[in-house]
């Protein structure tokens, strides 16, 4: 391969039979153009020759950082090949933080007056892609000579271009730029090549983009200056842009920039870019003259808007850019109707690309003009049933953008229907769909109860094996609050009926866990209910049971979280049916998990066993139905009462606290101590607040009447510390060593008392760590609470205690002190 | 508006065929956005539309023979479907200045596809010039200087 051509290197490469061949070549390739590369007395040709197969590496993917500087010194040659080849190479392998650039300052700067316009037209390419903003800097003058100088439209077009970039690497060239110099640009034709014209819209955008950012600096460092003439010295060329603007529109004259009868539309659509972020910035710093233009530039759009020809990609593309100059400046209705019905029509199209920049933009207009959107809602409705799934996606979420309490009843139609044709590759956009609609029912509470619930169970029949365990609960949460609890029990034993009979088996599958657990969750909340309603063959006490024997059975480990559901339902059930047989089985599957591996299913098991051996009235009470449950919007109020009534005794506390260590000796202030058993003890006040206070609709009742009857006693060992009318108070050490003491804290109260709280401090040198209290924060008389507390630090052990309470209506508190024989 | 952040050429099998990028993204950034491309784009189906969306930002692609043309464009500027034009326009001129132009011309020919490519779109991926003529006037021109040179070098 030796002195071989690029040629064939590169079939070298391809002649490769695996991969590790190719690499091979590729490495022994690349090391020898590295030698090659190194020696100085290599003959240019040769020289030219390895970089063109460095490039042949960089267009492979491989390390090119060791031929950088051959690349400058290819520039540096007097060979138009070499500098053509140099500089190609530098545009690739160079970028624009390097230290290299400052070496080729000096040759952009040289070429930049070279007499070859090709020279310098790649040198002001190469400028383009590499400045930095010192090269933007130095180099900034000589591309303002070439603007001066030069009458070539190629040169002009690409000295500007470079200006262009050269302005967004350093926003100061606008104190040094001619805005003057664009307006007479614009006015002589003969220099106005489409190429001119596109490269004056980048300056523009240049200047109109760059200069809010630039304005602010100004004004930091002068809040009096004023810099907007920039701007208002480029006001002039905005009648000659419009007009050249139009023209382009209507007339087609010029076959070279013709694409299907449509007059160049990359020129169009930069000049509709352009004006409109004319308009914006000058809105922004209101210039006066502008509003005589707006008006224009309206009729303008919708000439546009009405004469493009819109059947085909390229009159779509400046349709497109139309719609998004109209509700970017927020033109007047009537265009913004025109505007969203041209959207309305790429959807009607057979075009895809056009679709989905249709879906894509009127989802971000709906705000604007939300009516006019909803006329097309046909033809989104389509969009869902594409097969492209970025394009049902986007339909997707228009459908809920424009959803409303009208039209709710024909969109989910829509939906349902969606829903329907979904396969397993569209998980997302299910999943996303249920999310959406759950939360639209929320929203449009007016709809009809009747028809969401069937809607709902429907959703879940279709979509069960899809969905998470968090739509499945929103679902339940659904059927749960339903208002008409009759046609709640029917959609139900709807349900069941599907579930149990063995001849519709096919209609739910195996995977639908939905579906399953919605079922089991029902035999348990509703099973009751449904069975008073007439039993038959198919819904009757032992096929109920027999189903969730069933499911039970089913069960594997990964299935946890049905089982959970399954042992509710269980003990839900049993109290709601009469045959022994039955409720035998029920008892066997709790019995069956009270020795289960799973520490929480094992937990509940032996819960519920104990509760099954209860007498039926006191096991029907336990197992009343769920309350309504509010999922969003009640846990937040009794949230705010409690941050109200925390900052309440946060401003109250300091004080008492640091009074509770006024007089200790060696721990002469408080705040540290304070600050560290405040935040403790607020969190148990706040989770008492939530769990103490009934009747806010989010407890299990379940559980709450499991824990109530276990009354605590007071261990024998445990120290009286203090005594009183209405409360005596227990400590009991449970450990102290290594630094760790362990405390439960007892209270024995005389009366009924309320809103019960303990304050603790501790000597500067420990920390303390105070648990809730346990069972409640409100006890009768003769009721014991606990609290455990946990201290850490070294010194003597002894603590402070203030208890504070409600008696009788009115607030209490009560301190003392306790010291320990022990230390830590 | 056209600000597209990287060209892209990529074969049915895979293979990166040209690579320019028009944004400053790292290497190791790029090295990415070039490894998930190509299974992004051969995946999609003939039917679905030409626009992907990646990452922060969206890729238009279209299908030309062997070849995928492929624009990485920053979803606030750019126009899709005028991206889909620009692409349009890059292979009609590569294939009037090679002649029927197929994806050997391009392997073998790789600096002229740059040369065209950056007559086209402008350092900060925008369209420079909308004439095709234009543009391969200008490419020709320099061929025929770089011969010209050549030839003198021959003779001296």
């Amino acid at each position: 391969m030796a002195g071989s051509s690029l040629r064939s290197f590169i079939k070298d490469v391809r002649s490769a039979k695996t991969v590790a061949e190719e690499r091979a070549i590729i490495t022994k390739a690349s090391a020898k153009i590295r030698t090659k590369l190194r020696d100085d007395h290599l003959p240019q040709e040769k020289r030219r020759n390895n970089i063109q197969k460095l490039l042949y590496l960089y267009v492979l993917g491989e390390k090119t950082h060791f031929g950088q500087v051959e690349c400058i010194n290819l520039i540096a040659s007097d060979d138009f090949a070499d500098k053509r080849l140099g500089y190609l190479a530098a545009t690739l392998l160079l970028d624009g933080t390097q230290d290299l650039l400052t070496l080729l300052t000096n040759l952009l700067n040289n070429d930049l007056s070279h007499p070859n316009r090709y020279v310098v037209s790649l040198a002001l390419t190469t400028l383009g892609f590499l400045s930095s903003s010192e090269l933007a800097r130095d180099l900034y003058p000589d591309v303002e000579n070439i603007l001066n100088r030069s009458k070539d439209p190629f040169l002009v077009k690409k000295a500007l271009q470079c200006v262009a970039k050269l302005i967004l690497k350093d926003a100061t060239l606008l104190e040094v730029f001619q805005p003057l110099y664009l307006v007479s640009l614009l006015q002589n034709r003969s220099i106005c090549t489409h190429g001119v014209l596109l490269s004056i819209t980048k300056v523009l955008q240049s200047i109109l983009s760059s200069y809010p950012q630039y304005q602010n600096s100004i004004k930091q460092e002068d809040s009096t200056a004023d810099v907007s003439g920039i701007v208002t010295e480029l006001v002039p060329m905005m009648p000659e842009l419009l007009t050249i603007l139009q023209n382009l529109n209507t007339k087609n004259f010029e076959p070279e920039f013709d694409i299907q009868g449509t007059s160049d539309p990359f020129l169009q659509c930069e000049l509709l870019c352009t004006l409109r972020m004319f308009f914006q910035v000058c809105t922004s710093i209101s210039v006066s003259r502008i509003d005589q233009y707006v008006n224009k530039f309206g009729d303008l759009l919708t000439q546009i808007a009405t004469n493009t020809d819109g059947s085909k990609n390229c009159g779509q593309a400046i349709l497109y850019e139309t719609v998004r100059t109209i509700f970017s400046l927020n033109m007047e209705q009537p265009l913004r109707v025109l505007g969203i019905n041209i959207l309305g029509k790429f959807l009607s199209g057979k075009d895809n690309n056009s679709k989905y920049v249709g879906l894509n933009t009127l989802l971000h207009v709906v705000p604007q003009e939300p009516a006019a959107v909803q006329r097309h809602r046909k033809f989104i409705s389509r969009c869902l049933r594409d097969p492209d799934t970025s394009i049902r996606k986007r339909a997707l979420e228009l459908s809920f953008a424009i959803l409303d309490e009208a039209n709710i009843k024909e969109l989910v139609e829509e939906l349902i229907e969606f829903l329907k044709k979904a396969s397993e590759d569209d998980k997302s956009l299910i999943v996303y769909t249920v999310e959406n609609l759950v939360t639209a029912f929320n929203v449009n509470q007016s709809v009809d109860q009747n028809w969401k619930l069937e809607t709902l169970v429907t959703v879940l029949k279709l979509v069960g094996p899809f969905i998470t365990a968090e739509p499945v609960s929103d679902i339940l949460i659904s059927i749960n609050n339903a208002t008409d609890s009759r046609h709640r029990n029917e959609v139900v034993r709807d349900m069941l009926k599907i579930s149990l009979d063995k001849s519709r088996q096919d209609e739910v599958t195996e995977d639908n866990v939905g579906w399953r657990i919605a079922t089991i969750w029902c035999i348990g909340e509703y099973g009751g209910a449904v069975l008073q309603g007439g039993q038959d063959k198919v819904v009757s006490e032992s096929s109920l049971s027999e189903y969730l024997v069933q499911q039970q059975k089913l069960c594997d480990k990964s299935e946890n979280k049905i089982l959970h559901y399954i042992l509710t339902a269980t003990l839900k059930l049993s109290t709601h049916i009469n045959d022994p047989g039955c409720i035998e089985a029920l008892r066997q599957i709790v019995v069956s998990h009270t020795k289960d591996a799973d520490l929480m299913i094992q937990t509940k098991s032996v819960q519920y066993e104990v509760i099954f051996r209860q007498p039926s009235s006191v096991k029907k009470v336990i197992c009343e139905a769920m309350p309504k449950f509010e999922k969003k919007v009640e846990p937040e109020v009794p949230k705010n009462l409690v941050t109200l009534s925390r900052t309440k005794s946060a401003q109250q506390e300091p004080p008492d606290v640091l009074d509770l260590l006024g007089d200790d000796a060696g721990t002469s202030s408080g705040p540290a101590k304070s600050a560290d058993s405040q935040p403790q003890s607020s969190p148990a006040d706040l989770l008492a607040d939530i769990f103490g206070t009934d009747g806010n609709g989010i407890i299990d009742a379940t559980s709450n009447k499991i824990n109530a009857p276990q009354t605590l006693q007071i261990p024998p060992e445990s120290v009286k510390v203090h005594e009183s009318a209405s409360v005596d108070c227990f400590v009991r050490l449970v450990s102290c060593s290594m630094g760790i003491a362990q405390l439960e804290l007892y209270l024995k109260s005389k009366e009924s008392i309320q809103n019960f709280q303990t304050f603790c401090a501790v000597p500067k040198t420990q920390k303390l760590t105070l648990s809730q209290i346990h069972p409640s924060n409100s006890l009768e008389a003769g009721q014991v609470a606990r609290q455990n507390l946990k201290i850490t630090g070294s010194g003597k052990l002894k603590l402070r205690i203030k208890l504070d309470f409600m008696r009788h209506g009115t607030n209490d508190n009560q301190q003392f002190d306790h010291k320990f024989d022990q230390t830590l | 508006m056209t600000h597209i952040k990287y060209f892209v050429l990529a074969s049915r099998q895979g293979k990166i065929r040209l690579t320019k990028w028009y944004y400053s993204y790292a290497a190791s950034e790029k090295e990415k956005i070039l490894k998930d491309l190509t299974p992004l784009v051969l995946s999609r189906k003939a039917k679905m539309c030409n626009i992907v969306e990646y990452s922060d930002h969206k890729v238009v692609y279209r299908r030309y023979a062997s070849l995928y043309f492929i624009c990485g464009i920053t979803p606030e500027y750019d126009n899709e479907l005028l991206t889909l034009e620009l692409i349009h326009r890059y292979v009609e001129t590569m294939d009037s200045y090679f002649g029927n132009v197929c994806e050997l011309d391009i392997i073998f020919n790789f600096s002229r596809a740059y040369e065209i490519l950056n007559e086209m779109i402008m350092c900060d991926g925008s369209i420079a010039e909308s004439g095709k003529a234009e543009v391969l006037q200008q490419v020709k021109t320099m061929d025929t200087m770089e011969s010209n040179d050549n030839l003198d070098r021959v003779l001296s």
